[in-house]
Formats: structure tokens, sequence, C-alpha cells
């Protein structure tokens, strides 16, 4: 008899979930400050977007961890914590923060929520979650590039 | 931050944006119908992450309304908005069913988000809401090609 693969450990699962939910409250609230302090019209607009959708990505994963049976209590690494100090510094200029942004995520890469959404295989209902949330993360990755080539061709 | 939008065709694009805010926040209602009797997985964990695209599109488009001093006063029609929830909140209508509606309406993946994008193109002058847009636009087109993908995959394993 044909036996479904039984996925990934609930645990780990939730694990997982609870690091991403962490990373994009802290990045939601980064992009809040650089908002704060940003005078492009445009940057504005698309970092609003940005903003909520991240935000509302960290509401779903901890409402999923919490029906995995989880709670959350990740704290981010020093790393990420260190990008987001960069990026709600209003003396750091709008172009080295896109520049730092987009510079995480080699062009050839379809996005850095890839590896995230292969290990939740399995669970599908987690996996389509991560997936659809993916999209976003593509759409605003692809919308930072493009700003950031905006800024670079306005500064030559 | 109180926006002030000199273009002639400013009342019109606050139409749109009030009408997009108020399909955009009734879409939140019918996902949340249809997840709560949604038989698959899968299926449910997208339509989750969709809805809350779906409101978050709303909040921004209420919070940028009010920026530029607007009332947020569209409303869907209630017979409209009442038979989608009792179709896609129905347990007895198959999944695929409704996939197959959702799809019917859009030929294609960028349809959902042609009128918004013809929008923005008008929006030189007012860079902020232009940019809220386009990103929206992407984020309808991934709704479809999301449900169209998914759709498809269920039709394979039939």
């Amino acid at each position: 008899m044909l036996r479904q693969d039984p996925g990934p450990e609930p645990t780990r699962v939730i694990g997982l979930l609870d690091a991403f939910q962490a990373a994009e409250r802290a990045g939601a609230e980064a992009v809040g400050r650089w908002i704060g302090a940003c005078a492009d019209p445009r940057l504005r607009g698309g970092l609003k977007v940005i903003r909520a959708r991240d935000a509302r990505h960290a509401a779903l994963a901890e409402a999923r961890l919490r029906a995995l049976g989880g709670a959350p209590g990740a704290r981010v690494g020093r790393e990420l914590a260190a990008l987001c100090g960069v990026v709600a510094d209003p003396g750091v200029s709008d172009r080295s923060k896109l520049a730092l942004l987009v510079g995480r995520v080699p062009v050839s890469e379809d996005g850095p929520l890839g590896r995230l959404v292969r290990e939740v295989e399995g669970d599908a209902e987690t996996h389509a979650l991560l997936e659809t949330i993916a999209d976003d993360e593509r759409a605003s990755l692809r919308w930072l590039r493009t700003m950031c080539e905006a800024l670079e061709r306005e500064r030559a | 931050m109180k926006v002030t939008h000199p273009d002639p065709e400013r009342d019109r694009i606050v139409r749109f944006l009030d009408a997009l805010r108020a399909a955009e926040a009734a879409a939140v209602r019918v996902l949340a119908a249809w997840i709560s009797v949604c038989r698959f997985d899968g299926l449910r964990g997208g339509l989750r992450a969709i809805a809350e695209r779906e409101a978050a599109h709303a909040e921004l488009l209420e919070e940028r309304l009010r920026e530029m001093g607007e009332p947020c006063s569209a409303t869907l029609d209630d017979v409209v908005l009442d038979m989608a929830l009792a179709r896609f909140g129905s347990g007895s209508i198959p999944d695929e069913e409704k996939l197959a509606l959702v799809l019917a309406r859009y030929p294609d993946d960028a349809s959902a988000a042609r009128p918004i994008r013809a929008t923005l193109e008008q929006l030189d002058h007012d860079l902020e809401t232009r940019e809220i847009l386009r990103l929206v636009a992407e984020g309808e087109a991934a709704t479809v090609a999301w449900l169209r993908a998914y759709h498809a995959g269920l039709a394979r394993d039939a």
C-alpha cells in the first residue's frame, strides 16, 4: 500500500513559524520607522504596502503556530536585528537601505522564503500559507530592486 | 499627513480608490466564509494568506483616502455580497466549483490587476498612491495565479 509522506515534525514546523513571525514583526517595525523618516513619496508608498504585508505575515504565522499547539516566543538573531537597526535609522540614506536589502538576496534566487517553504513540505496548510506569503515577498523584493535602480540612475 | 491632489480627475481617482477598498474589504468576508468550510488543507492555507493580503489592501487604501482628506463611503451592493457569502460559505458547493467561479471572472492572471494598472499610469502627480497601487496590482495578479495553479493541480489529480 502506498504510504503518504508523514511530513515534518509539528514541533519543527512550530519552530520555523515562530522564527518567521519574529522576523516579519521586526521587519514591519523597522520599515515603519523608515517610512517615518522617508521624504521620497514613491518609497513611502511601496514601503507602506511592505510594512502592512509583513505585519500580516507575522500574524498569519503566529495563528498557524498556535493552531499547531505552539506559542510564539522567538527573538530575532543578531544579524537580523542589526539589519533592522540600519533600516530604521533616519541617518542612513534611502539608497543605502535599498542596496542593503536587495543585496541580501542574489538576483538569481527566487526569493528569501524558498528554503522555508521546502522545509514544511508535507504539512499542506502551512506549505500553502508560506508559498502564498512567498509571492508577496518576491513582489516586495522586485519592487525594492526597481526602486534601488531608479535611485541609482537619478544619482548618476 | 494631509495630501493635496491637483489633478482635475481627482474625484474619479478617489472614487476608484474607495470602490477598490470596498471590494477588497468585501473579499475578506467572502474568503473567511470560504475558509470556514474549505475541505482542502492546502487551499485553506492559500486562502488564509490571500485573505490577509486583501485585508492589507483595504487597510492601505482606507489610510490613503484619509490622508487625502476623503471619506471611505463606498459599499458593495448587499444583495451581491449576501449571494457571494452564501455561495462561498456553502459546505455543499465543492471547492473546485468555487475556484472555477472565481477564475471565470479572470481569463488571465493579469486581468484582475488591469484596472488598477490603468489607474496608476495616470498618477504621475501622486507618486505615493501610484506605488501603493503598483504593489496592490501585483498582489491581485499573484492571487489569481495561485488560485489558477491550485485549480489546475486539483484537475490533474482528479
